[in-house]
């Protein structure tokens, strides 16, 4: 052990090694994927985001939304079918068009894969970001109220105005008008849904029960 | 003009005294006073920096509206700047301020040159600098760890293979030909940093690999920043240390080659076990598990060697105030390594996952194991380096009760908090809401704690700026100011 090379080789191995076995492999078995097409389900899968929703995914990215929300299932584990966060495990293959992945490691607020399918209001979401306490109070979320002009109401009102509830509203006079960002990244959580089935993904039991159920009576 | 003069003479002591004693570490300090200064000082400075950005982010779990109006404070932007000020920022400079007066010690001759050191260094925290202004701009990418905007990447690799090389020059310029343990531990750490940093930026931020591959390389790269670079750092320093402030033998060092070995092997895969019921191949999680339980062995053989050292000689960690912190990072490491070997189990992931236990894991790691040896090599080596007494005992004292505190705080509030969040999180269906209600003491803990952490971190750089700026009393400028404990290393216990 006196000599640097031989420090220097053995380290060298074991990390070729270490990455040949958690990179390396991986990416050859689940890292090269296409997309399928099945006309059945509507074309491509999965479903591309564009417009608008592409633009959120960069807003999404640039307020780190991924420090406190996940987009992924599992079935495994956890309570994310009970809950409604999804009905199937997600697969490598739903991942393929994300040149920056935005899978999460942590759960401060819900899972948002399905979020789309669970909250399909624009309106609600735009509220959300304005201020979380409007329609989740005690949530500790932060309000990303940047993101909305507050302006005297000049002639008509604005057509793009958020509709507060009461207690919310803004000062008589002035109304509150989402920027690009924000109609951005409400689009964005609309286009969160997973509604396609993919062969290698694993399903809950009581999903596969239902399934061979029709099967079985369709085969009657 | 005092002020001046002070730090003239800091920077180039005048000493007078036996020329035996000391003068071998005084040509050594001299060499590289400059350089280290210039490490310890960038580190104190980020410790400060990541401790107020750990406040912000921890008042912001219990009260949202903080700062909600700055658009370049929002949680998800104050959150990686904590970390990526906490790694970058703190433990690489006072990592490699310890890597380098370690290897310069046990080598007995420095082969760099000063200026290209003190270049590297600037331009490391440069882009660092970048890094923090880039993620408050909106450049942040989603990898933990990583989250630097990509140009700052090739930045930090650069200015990381300055440093690198010099400290390798320094080894190879070394006057003893064996080694000790340390020195196997920083070269293992010079070479991994290098490769895993370039593979983590080439895979994933310059030419991503596909989506859930990603999400991999991330797990691997997080990883391995802590079991690859700051934890071989911290062993070296703790098994030079050990020896230095307890003036015996390490116990049980012959067992070093084992521990070092299988930690690199172990430690460089155990990192995907928390990728389990992810959407990767089922193998890959299993394979991080079983290298999660292979490190069960270095972590005994490590915490025999550590702890059975500083029990020998107890009464030691009450006068010394640097054997004080070796202590309290050999137990916090014991207590981490538990709940990283047993945390990757798939049972434990099944309710722990997606928590803030991992969290509180890896502030453990860092804040509590590694920052506190760090802390207490800068301790050890500010006086050696001035030949100047550490300023105040009392501040040093009030140093330490307040990092520990504020590590057992914050600990008790991510990990414990975490696994009641975990439970609520995956073994009910309470919606976010409630657990978020649930959860508040834990934050309110957490943020106590960090406040501690940040008046401890003020007095550190209290300290530094003390003892560069304090003019020169006359036992000072005695080399006898500071014994040199007994050369340990080389000589058979």
């Amino acid at each position: 052990m006196n000599r640097g090379p031989f420090i220097f080789l053995g380290v060298l191995i074991i990390l070729v090694y270490s990455w040949v076995a958690v990179v390396y492999k991986p990416n050859q078995q689940v890292g090269q994927l296409v997309a399928v097409l099945d006309p059945d389900q509507g074309g491509r899968l999965p479903r591309q985001i564009q417009g608008a929703a592409d633009h959120g995914k960069e807003v999404y990215q640039e307020l780190g939304c991924v420090a406190c929300h996940t987009q992924q299932v599992r079935i495994a584990a956890g309570m994310d079918i009970e809950r409604g966060w999804g009905s199937r495990q997600s697969v490598a293959r739903d991942y393929i068009d994300q040149d920056r992945v935005l899978l999460g490691r942590k759960r401060l607020g819900p899972d948002l894969s399905n979020v789309g399918e669970r909250r399909p209001d624009a309106a609600w979401h735009l509220l959300h970001l304005f201020n979380p306490q409007i329609n989740s109070p005690g949530s500790n979320m932060p309000a990303y109220s940047f993101l909305y002009d507050t302006r005297e109401i000049v002639g008509e009102a604005s057509s793009r105005a958020l509709e507060f509830p009461e207690a919310f509203a803004p000062p008589v006079g002035y109304e509150v008008i989402p920027t690009r960002k924000a109609e951005s990244l409400a689009a964005y959580m609309l286009s969160l849904k997973v509604d396609y089935d993919l062969n290698e993904a694993p399903k809950s039991l009581e999903a596969m029960a239902d399934e061979l159920a029709v099967a079985l009576e369709n085969a009657e | 003009m005092s002020l001046f003069k002070n730090i003239f003479s800091s920077l180039r002591p005048e000493l007078s005294g036996d020329a035996e004693n000391r003068e071998r570490e005084r040509s050594l300090d001299g060499a590289i006073r400059f350089p280290v200064l210039t490490l310890i000082k960038s580190a104190l400075v980020w410790l400060v920096i990541a401790t107020v950005f750990g406040l912000i982010a921890s008042i912001k779990l219990h009260s949202p509206g903080f700062f909600a109006d700055c658009p370049i404070l929002t949680y998800g932007k104050v959150e990686p700047l904590f970390w990526n000020t906490l790694v970058y920022g703190w433990l690489f400079n006072a990592g490699l301020a310890c890597a380098i007066f370690l290897l310069t010690r046990l080598g007995g001759r420095s082969g760099f040159s000063a200026t290209f050191l003190t270049i590297s260094i600037v331009l490391w925290n440069t882009g660092v600098t970048l890094g923090i202004i880039g993620i408050m701009a909106g450049e942040q990418l989603p990898y933990a760890w990583l989250e630097f905007p990509p140009f700052v990447g090739p930045v930090l690799f650069i200015a990381f293979v300055g440093i690198g090389l010099s400290c390798l020059l320094t080894f190879h310029a070394r006057v003893y030909r064996s080694s000790y343990a340390s020195q196997w531990w920083i070269l293992a750490a010079l070479f991994s940093f290098a490769w895993i940093y370039s593979a983590a930026q080439v895979m994933l931020v310059h030419f991503p690999a596909q989506g859930a591959i990603q999400a991999l390389i991330n797990s691997w790269y997080a990883e391995n920043v802590f079991g690859l670079f700051v934890a071989p750092l911290a062993f070296a320093t703790l098994l030079y240390l050990i020896p230095k402030t307890l003036g015996s033998h390490v116990i049980g060092y012959k067992y070093s080659a084992h521990a070092f070995w299988s930690w690199i092997f172990f430690a460089s895969i155990s990192g995907v076990s928390d990728m389990a019921f992810g959407p990767i191949p089922v193998w890959v999680p299993s394979l991080g598990i079983m290298a999660s339980f292979g490190l069960l062995l270095p972590t005994t053989t490590l915490s025999i060697q550590f702890l059975s050292s500083l029990f020998r000689k107890f009464s030691v960690i009450w006068s010394s105030a640097t054997a004080r912190f070796l202590f309290a990072g050999s137990i916090l490491f014991l207590i981490l390594m538990y709940y990283k070997i047993f945390g990757s189990l798939r049972g434990s992931l099944a309710s722990t996952q997606f928590s803030l236990f991992d969290s509180g894991v890896d502030f453990l790691a860092l804040f509590g194991f590694a920052g506190m040896v760090f802390t207490g090599a800068i301790q050890f080596i500010l006086p050696r380096l001035l030949n100047k007494e550490l300023p105040s005992p009392t501040i040093v004292d009030l140093q330490f009760w307040m990092q520990l505190i504020g590590v057992i705080l914050v600990s008790i509030g991510l990990i414990s908090g975490g696994a009641l969040h975990g439970e609520l999180l995956n073994e009910s269906i309470a919606n976010s809401l409630a657990i978020t209600k649930t959860l508040s003491s834990g934050f309110f803990l957490t943020t106590l704690g960090m406040l501690f952490l940040f008046l401890s971190s003020v007095c550190g750089l209290f300290t530094y700026f003390m003892i560069i700026l304090s003019s020169r009393v006359e036992a000072e400028q005695n080399t006898d100011l500071i014994s040199e404990a007994p050369e340990l290393e080389y000589t058979a216990p």
